[in-house]
């Protein structure tokens, strides 16, 4: 994978492939602490492009996933919505 | 006040929907894109008996037969999240906050893109993308293009590309990695597609799918396979060239490629730039459950199903009382074997609900009955290994949620 390192894998933040495989390697973190140190996974879409590509990165990097377990949790709000919408404000 | 709520209106949704209205209950459907149908809107193929399956003639059938069973279906509206409170699942969604004591999950299935360096450049799509563009927005994807992926699925659009007049130059498969895995290596793919030989590509496919399955002659096919490809209805596939880069400045201008061997490995000064004006990524599919995890459905990972899974019966029901699932979010499969699990569910809510009457466990069994006869008739076959898929789930619902009726056994 030669020009692998500048490939971006999170698409909303930005993070790239090298920048998640030398925070693996500097910090020996888990699924959750690679995502809040990267913010990969942490934008707008929510991590609808690039989860599934994250969990495979995190097999390889991280391994002794357990199989009952998504590696990156799933939180309301899926979809993106307004504040107004989430405090029940009707217009 | 609805009796059940079903979030997705595609093939395992409506007939959810239509089999607990046939009962009685009132049912309303929730789907974020404006159009009824799901993913049926994109597929149209051959079956082998020479009819063609067209997706949107069969959603159409489908959603007409709902509405006029008095079937509530609200499009364009957006499920942000779940929650259980007093026996009631309060659906919260971009029009409001619903409630129900049923509710069906039929969110089906979402792609799974396969990184390449320079695929955030425009012009670069998943292969789902191109399918919905070309055939429920009817808007031409580009001029000439190229696959990356070879599997069922990126077959089953090539063909309805070509339908639609547009060219895709090649087929090749994505560098081996950690993100492509078995996509990018060549014996791992042959393997899987001689097992949709039926929809082979090429009538050497067909012919050898049934003695290529011996590993030694698999071998020595890869192992001469024409440089050139082989053509499908006029594209070839190159398996033994992976894509390294997505060149272009402001779009996609070509594909760099390199050779590789049977295992995927490159080999070095082979490479050479195809000229393109647009890339389709094809991952293949995973299950779309994120609603079943936010509700609090326990999941198991099964490859053969695509992914992680809420758990679930063969029955459709969840550990979550009043939770089912039906279709792709079970596990990828076609449409059709959505539509017959989609009854399953329908007809085991009106189990639940008490709304059926004697026959009811009768026609629960009818309806498992036939999804396994649908199965063993598919033409399209995601996983070759569904089945083994399945009886692992079936097996871990056994274990874990069927009491075990030993008596004096203690508990506490």
């Amino acid at each position: 994978m030669a020009n692998s390192e500048n490939m971006i894998i999170c698409r909303c933040e930005e993070v790239t492939y090298g920048q998640l495989r030398t925070t693996v390697d500097k910090h020996k973190c888990t699924a959750r602490e690679l995502k809040l140190r990267t913010r990969a996974g942490m934008g707008f879409c929510g991590g609808r492009t690039c989860r599934p590509t994250l969990d495979r990165v995190l097999d390889s990097f991280i391994p002794n996933f357990s199989p009952s377990e998504i590696p990156l949790k799933y939180q309301p709000p899926i979809r993106p919505v307004s504040f107004g919408r989430i405090g029940e404000i009707h217009d | 006040m609805n009796d059940v709520i079903v979030i997705g209106c595609g093939p395992a949704g409506l007939s959810g929907a239509i089999a607990c209205v046939t009962y009685g209950l009132k049912v309303t459907i929730m789907d974020e894109f404006m159009k009824p149908g799901g993913r049926l809107l994109g597929q149209l193929h051959q079956e082998p008996t020479g009819d063609w399956w067209n997706g949107i003639k069969v959603s159409e059938q489908l959603y007409q037969q709902a509405l006029n069973l008095g079937v509530n279906i609200r499009c364009g509206v957006s499920v942000y999240n779940l929650e259980k409170e007093d026996q009631m699942w309060k659906v919260y969604t971009s029009i409001g906050t619903f409630e129900a004591p049923f509710l069906l999950l039929a969110t089906g299935a979402a792609e799974y893109p396969i990184p390449v360096p320079g695929w955030t450049l425009p012009g670069v799509m998943s292969i789902g993308a191109a399918q919905v563009m070309t055939n429920v927005h009817r808007v031409q994807i580009g001029k000439k293009g190229i696959i990356i992926g070879a599997n069922i699925l990126s077959f089953a659009i090539l063909k309805e590309l070509q339908l639609a007049g547009i060219t895709v130059n090649h087929v090749v498969l994505p560098e081996k990695n950690a993100f492509s895995q078995n996509a990018g290596v060549p014996e791992e793919v042959m393997k899987s597609l001689l097992n949709a030989a039926h929809l082979a590509p090429s009538p050497l496919l067909r012919f050898g799918s049934s003695f290529m399955k011996n590993n030694w002659i698999r071998k020595m096919g890869l192992t001469f396979y024409p440089k050139k490809g082989m053509k499908v209805n006029g594209t070839p596939l190159l398996l033994r060239k992976a894509a390294v880069e997505i060149i272009g400045e402001d779009q996609v201008e070509g594909v760099r490629v390199i050779d590789i061997d049977i295992n995927g490995n490159p080999i070095p000064g082979t490479e050479s730039t195809y000229e393109v004006d647009f890339v389709c990524i094809a991952g293949g599919l995973y299950p779309l459950a994120e609603l079943a995890s936010v509700a609090g459905c326990p999941f198991q990972f099964i490859p053969e199903l695509g992914g992680h899974v809420p758990h679930h019966s063969e029955s459709m029901e969840t550990p979550l009382p009043g939770l089912f699932v039906a279709g792709n979010i079970t596990g990828i499969e076609s449409g059709k074997i959505a539509i017959a699990q989609g009854t399953i569910a329908g007809l085991s809510i009106v189990k639940h609900a008490r709304k059926g009457n004697n026959s009811i466990d009768n026609q629960l069994q009818q309806a498992i009955q036939n999804v396994h006869s649908v199965r063993k008739q598919a033409i399209i076959k995601f996983n070759p290994d569904i089945e083994l898929g399945r009886s692992k789930m079936n097996e871990l619902w056994e274990s874990l949620y069927v009491k075990n009726e030993t008596p004096g056994k203690m508990t506490g």
